[in-house]
């Protein structure tokens, strides 16, 4: 059986466990609570352990979509979830009070990961806070020495999500096309 | 005769509620061959305390009044040294790892002789905590369908693709006739005007008026955002047809529309759009096929028309410049589709030539393939057929 695992990660509240469940062939097992403490105020269910959805591809070919706990103090479980994954999406929320301070902190979390794989980056809430633009984005990632791809998307919406991971398959090959 | 399996030493987590509770059963699974087992505290062989929890000092003193003599982990975000031989201290953020290697030396304290290296073991005799939030690696399938075939071009429709890239067919660069056809003067076209008239709001940060046969057409510099008293289908034929003889008054002002009614377009995505119809698969008047092309960033492709091959040639561009025929040649794709998807880019200033001499003396590498590039393709051919899907 053929199997790889694509990870989402990012903030509570941007929109990890809705892009799985948009893409998602199974019902995606959100293993959700009501928030208890810190993220009450963030999301009404903040994730537990993980999320978990799935593409089928072939009968013995599957696609794993994880994403990651939304809490930064489940950091061990994120080295867990990337071991096998072929790419990371990144899921930053424009509505956070510092959105870049959380991209540099999840690119850091996972630079050994990132060493090996690629990443791309969704902005999602764009339409609630356009700032910082997209370009904005590419600045600080371009400091930082990446030029990989910066999509605003609603996590709802099956084309945003779908270009999302397009964009990472063709990072990891671009002669897909042909 | 084969080894008796060793019980799963059993482990409780204190100070941690349900979701740090459900990680640590993860872990145990996954990276522990559940070698491990978290059970209430009473039972407990170790405990994990998290010092970060509101009161988490005092629970650390009251556990120690109550146990002496347990293994203690703590965890917590500043850096502690712990004067007590039976307490181990793992600052986070938590490497696996790190946290392992602290349970297997408490296991060790426990038992000097014991192996953690046991076999499956078997159910504990102590109740241990459950939870049916343990995700499992597979489920059954509802609903949705399976893989689709395999459509390349397949993100517009084929009419789209007609009025976005054309039809033309590949031509021979050393021939000056067939070199001739590939080019197009934006000027001439709608697109010409709205770039200048970008280039001008951004230049005095003032809302710009464009005027012409077209209906009105404002650029509001604020939102940048065009507001046009058209819809798509209405202006469409002034981006098509070339005009060398129009001249564009382009208008500053102050002026906000706020209750006009009209249309409003961002203004990139606009502009993108307008590049695409006026190109048709051709190039800005004097771009060289030769100079390798950089891409100073991914476009924002959710958020624009996505011509067939854009994703694979910015993918490309992204890694290293390429000239727009090596690019063709290297994804054995049609020209039109490079020569399309550089003229929206450098309409919006994300593409454009390399002036820099290392670019043309270093050779592009060649195509990097996946060594994944099966399942990859029926990956992207999965997420092509859902997406035309309403």
């Amino acid at each position: 059986m053929s199997e790889c695992k694509i990870i989402f990660t990012g903030p509570v509240g941007a929109g990890k466990t809705s892009a799985i469940r948009t893409i998602s062939d199974i019902e995606p097992i959100s293993t959700d609570e009501l928030a208890t403490d810190m993220t009450r105020n963030k999301k009404p269910g903040t994730t537990v352990a993980l999320d978990y959805g799935l593409i089928k591809l072939q009968a013995d070919e599957r696609i794993h979509l994880y994403g990651t706990p939304g809490q930064e103090r489940f950091d061990f479980m994120w080295e867990i979830l990337t071991q096998g994954g072929i790419g990371l999406i990144l899921l930053i929320s424009n509505q956070r009070p510092d959105p870049f301070q959380d991209m540099h902190f999840f690119i850091e979390a996972f630079k050994s990961f990132l060493h090996e794989n690629n990443l791309v980056i969704g902005v999602t809430q764009m339409d609630l806070n356009d700032h910082p633009s997209i370009a904005d984005y590419h600045l600080q990632l371009e400091s930082s020495g990446y030029k990989i791809p910066v999509f605003e998307v609603d996590a709802r919406n099956r084309r945003d999500v779908g270009l999302l991971v397009e964009a990472l398959l063709f990072t990891l090959d671009p002669g897909l096309d042909e | 005769m084969t080894a008796s399996p060793l019980k799963p030493k059993r482990l409780a987590a204190i100070g941690m509620d349900q979701r740090q509770r459900n990680a640590l059963r993860v872990l145990f699974a996954s990276q522990c061959q559940n070698r491990f087992v978290l059970v209430e505290e009473e039972s407990s062989e170790i405990c994990i305390l998290d010092l970060d929890v509101f009161g988490g000092e005092r629970l650390w003193q009251e556990f120690r009044q109550r146990h002496s003599q347990r293994p203690l982990i703590l965890v917590s975000l500043k850096p502690r040294t712990i004067d007590n031989e039976l307490t181990l201290f793992v600052q986070k953020p938590i490497p696996v790892a790190r946290l392992i290697d602290a349970i297997e030396q408490q296991v060790l304290r426990l038992d000097p002789n014991s192996s953690v290296l046991t076999e499956c073991p078997p159910a504990p005799d102590t109740p241990v905590e459950t939870d049916p939030c343990i995700v499992p690696d597979t489920q059954p399938t509802v609903g949705k369908p399976a893989a689709v075939t395999r459509r390349v071009a397949n993100l517009m429709s084929e009419t789209q693709e007609r009025a976005f890239v054309g039809t033309a067919p590949d031509i021979d660069p050393q021939d000056p006739r067939q070199l001739a056809r590939v080019y197009y003067n934006p000027d001439h076209y709608l697109q010409g005007h709205i770039q200048q008239a970008l280039n001008l709001a951004v230049r005095y940060h003032k809302n710009v008026s464009v005027e012409g046969p077209w209906p009105a057409m404002d650029l509001m510099i604020d939102s940048r955002t065009l507001l046009i008293d058209a819809n798509e289908r209405q202006i469409r034929p002034f981006c098509t047809v070339p005009d060398t003889t129009l001249e564009v008054p382009l208008r500053v002002h102050d002026h906000h529309h706020p209750d006009s009614g009209r249309q409003g377009y961002p203004v990139t995505a606009f502009l993108w759009q307008l590049a695409l119809w006026a190109s048709r698969g051709r190039l800005p008047a004097g771009t060289s096929l030769t100079q390798p092309i950089y891409l100073r960033h991914w476009p924002n492709f959710t958020r624009l028309q996505v011509t067939p091959h854009a994703l694979a040639i910015a993918a490309l561009w992204a890694k290293q410049p390429r000239s727009l025929i090596d690019t063709a040649r290297g994804l054995q794709i049609p020209q039109r589709y490079v020569f399309a998807f550089y003229s929206a880019a450098k309409a919006l200033q994300l593409a454009g030539e390399t002036r820099r001499a290392v670019d043309t003396l270093i050779a592009p590498a060649a195509v990097r393939r996946s060594a994944r590039r099966g399942v990859l393709i029926r990956l992207l051919d999965h997420l092509r057929g859902h997406r035309k899907t309403p």
